[in-house]
């Protein structure tokens, strides 16, 4: 089943008098359960691309279509209303809220969908669980290591169930143990739970673990290890 | 909302010292426009009286204050004889301070049974009976007990005054609270006064069908030829001329009350604005995990209000606490104005602070929900 439908994007923006093209014309299709890693040099777009289906950034041109649901002419609240019900965003700084505690955090995303308050905590406890945090429930970002941070910050893009788990650069900020760590998470996610994922990385060992990989080069989605594909990478 | 609670609250204790400080200026700010309102509120209670319509104060002509009004005291016997009056009472008014002052001690000298019969006195402490053996007694209005720390059975002395407390009493009407009666007797013999005789005021009731104007005309008109000549007016005509200069004053002074809900504004405003500018990045998460521009603009309000009504509802309930239990009042010319808390005063000051946290809150809400959330997403 599709889940993402990128058809024909191109995202244009100017900086000073210089116009600035990091996607161009883009295709890209992701079917349910898939993983996808996207790599590329800095600035090719791949963190364009990651934004423009979470739908936090809009296309200059062309159409997104998430969860069966097109996403390029939804208003600003109808888009927040959409990712809070579709996407979960993992961050590459881990990018939790300093005053809530590890369990506020992940209670976040629930506390905009129609869920009442044991539902959530039963939610929170799983996912806690299922990231090996149960223990840290209480402890403030500050109390935590780089490591346990990211699984936080991944329990909390997880824990609505949404259609589509986004993560740039998850493992950019962390030590190699920790690394491995998390791309084990983020595979188990994958096969134990079957959660789509797209991932954005540097690292190949990272890109590594996903079921299928692109470069983006220049503006165009390349098929690594491959040439230029020219339309849809299905 | 209430869902986020937790985090407004969370957010708004992240930097305690500046929401503390504003929290502060907030409470000052409405304990500041409280007591204006407290001194305004008397001045409108004094000016709205209906039954100061139908009492005449009979005053010496061409005198203002009362230490210098001497009337003959039977003026009172002669003007109850006239037509349109029910009764008319000698008053000697002995102040501490003729001028305007937030502790002036008035002391009204009528004879004792009149002043049971006129005024609405319930002692709380003490007795009529000490009272009406006593010379020199006194019965002392709650506030002014209150604010001198006065107790039954004590001497109590100002200027060449010195009396003994024989009751305490309260009153239905506020201004009276400040007030303390004695014998008119006893103030008409106060050493230096040379005054035996002779009353600042009589105060006139009329009977129901009676033309305040045309007794007023009367009264003055009848001792037009006498030792004395008198300028009649009503009560509230009298108090109105006595306590013009500070409606002025006071008016200024509600001036600077709403200057001091003006600064609230700006503090809060940027207080807020500072915290939505530390926090451009944490919106940029919110919105990312779904909450909607309307959603964090709702948050920024909420802060802005929180800080705005907890610290307004301390200033506004010390101001309370401040006119309930120092028995202040304003006094000139013998006239008091008695400040006092009211349910009125602390609902529109609450009211004022709700409205300042929204206003104040409203630039910076409207920054923080229209953020675009890539480039707030790479702000360090």
């Amino acid at each position: 089943m599709l889940v993402v439908d990128v058809d024909h994007v191109t995202k244009q923006f100017t900086k000073g008098e210089h116009t600035i093209t990091p996607l161009r014309d883009t295709t890209f299709q992701m079917e349910r359960g898939d993983f996808v890693s996207l790599m590329g040099a800095s600035g090719s777009g791949k963190s364009t691309l990651l934004n423009l289906v979470a739908g936090i950034d809009r296309p200059t041109t062309g159409r997104i279509t998430v969860a069966g649901q097109e996403i390029t002419g939804l208003s600003r609240s109808r888009l927040a209303r959409w990712r809070a019900e579709h996407v979960g965003y993992i961050f590459q700084t881990h990018n939790l809220v300093p005053v809530l505690t590890a369990y506020e955090n992940i209670e976040l995303p629930l506390l905009l969908l129609p869920l009442s308050r044991s539902e959530r905590r039963r939610r929170v406890d799983v996912t806690l669980e299922a990231v090996g945090l149960a223990d840290r429930a209480d402890h403030y970002p500050r109390q935590l290591s780089g490591g346990q941070e990211q699984r936080v910050g991944i329990a909390r893009a997880i824990v609505a169930n949404p259609t589509v788990v986004v993560a740039d650069e998850p493992t950019g900020d962390l030590d190699g143990e920790t690394t491995g760590q998390i791309l084990d998470l983020l595979q188990r996610l994958n096969t134990e739970l079957g959660m789509t994922l797209l991932m954005v990385t540097h690292d190949l060992h990272a890109a590594s673990v996903a079921s299928r990989r692109y470069r983006l080069e220049q503006g165009q989605l390349i098929a690594r290890e491959s040439a230029v594909v020219a339309g849809s990478l299905t | 909302m209430i869902r986020f609670g937790p985090y407004i609250l969370k957010t708004l204790w992240r930097h305690r010292t500046r929401t503390l400080l504003t929290v502060s200026g907030a409470a000052v700010a409405l304990f500041v426009y409280s007591f204006v309102g407290a001194v305004q509120e008397g001045l409108n209670r004094l000016a709205s009286d209906q039954s100061h319509h139908r009492t005449l104060i009979v005053f010496q002509a061409n005198r203002f204050c009362p230490s210098t009004s001497k009337l003959p005291e039977d003026y009172a016997r002669k003007i109850e004889q006239m037509p349109g009056v029910a009764g008319a009472v000698p008053i000697k008014v002995y102040m501490n301070n003729c001028r305007a002052s937030l502790d002036v001690v008035v002391f009204n000298g009528l004879p004792a049974e009149k002043l049971k019969a006129t005024r609405q006195l319930d002692l709380s402490e003490g007795d009529w009976s000490t009272f009406e053996k006593q010379r020199d007694g006194i019965v002392v209005g709650q506030a002014v007990a209150l604010r001198r720390k006065l107790k039954v059975g004590q001497k109590f002395s100002i200027g060449a005054l010195t009396t003994s407390i024989a009751g305490i009493f309260t009153s239905p009407i506020p201004s009276e609270q400040n007030m303390i009666y004695a014998h008119l007797e006893f103030l008409q013999r106060i050493k230096g006064l040379n005054s035996v005789g002779t009353c600042t005021q009589v105060e006139v009731a009329l009977t129901a069908d009676a033309n305040s104007d045309a007794v007023c005309r009367a009264i003055d008109e009848r001792f037009r030829g006498g030792p004395i000549s008198t300028d009649t007016r009503t009560r509230g005509v009298f108090q109105a001329r006595a306590v013009g200069d500070l409606i002025e004053l006071v008016g200024f002074v509600r001036l600077l009350g709403l200057a001091c809900v003006a600064l609230v504004l700006a503090l809060v405003s940027t207080t807020t604005l500072m915290g939505v500018q530390d926090r451009i990045r944490e919106h940029a998460i919110l919105q990312t995990v779904g909450c909607t521009p309307a959603r964090i603009f709702s948050f920024v309000i909420a802060e802005s209000l929180i800080v705005c009504l907890v610290g307004g509802g301390f200033g506004i309930g010390a101001a309370m606490c401040a006119l309930q239990f120092s028995g202040l009042a304003l006094g000139t010319e013998g006239i008091l104005i008695a400040f006092l808390p009211s349910l009125a005063l602390a609902a529109t000051g609450l009211a004022i602070a709700a409205g300042v946290g929204v206003v104040a809150g409203l630039a910076p809400a409207w920054q923080a929900a229209n953020a675009e959330i890539v480039p707030a997403l790479r702000t360090a």
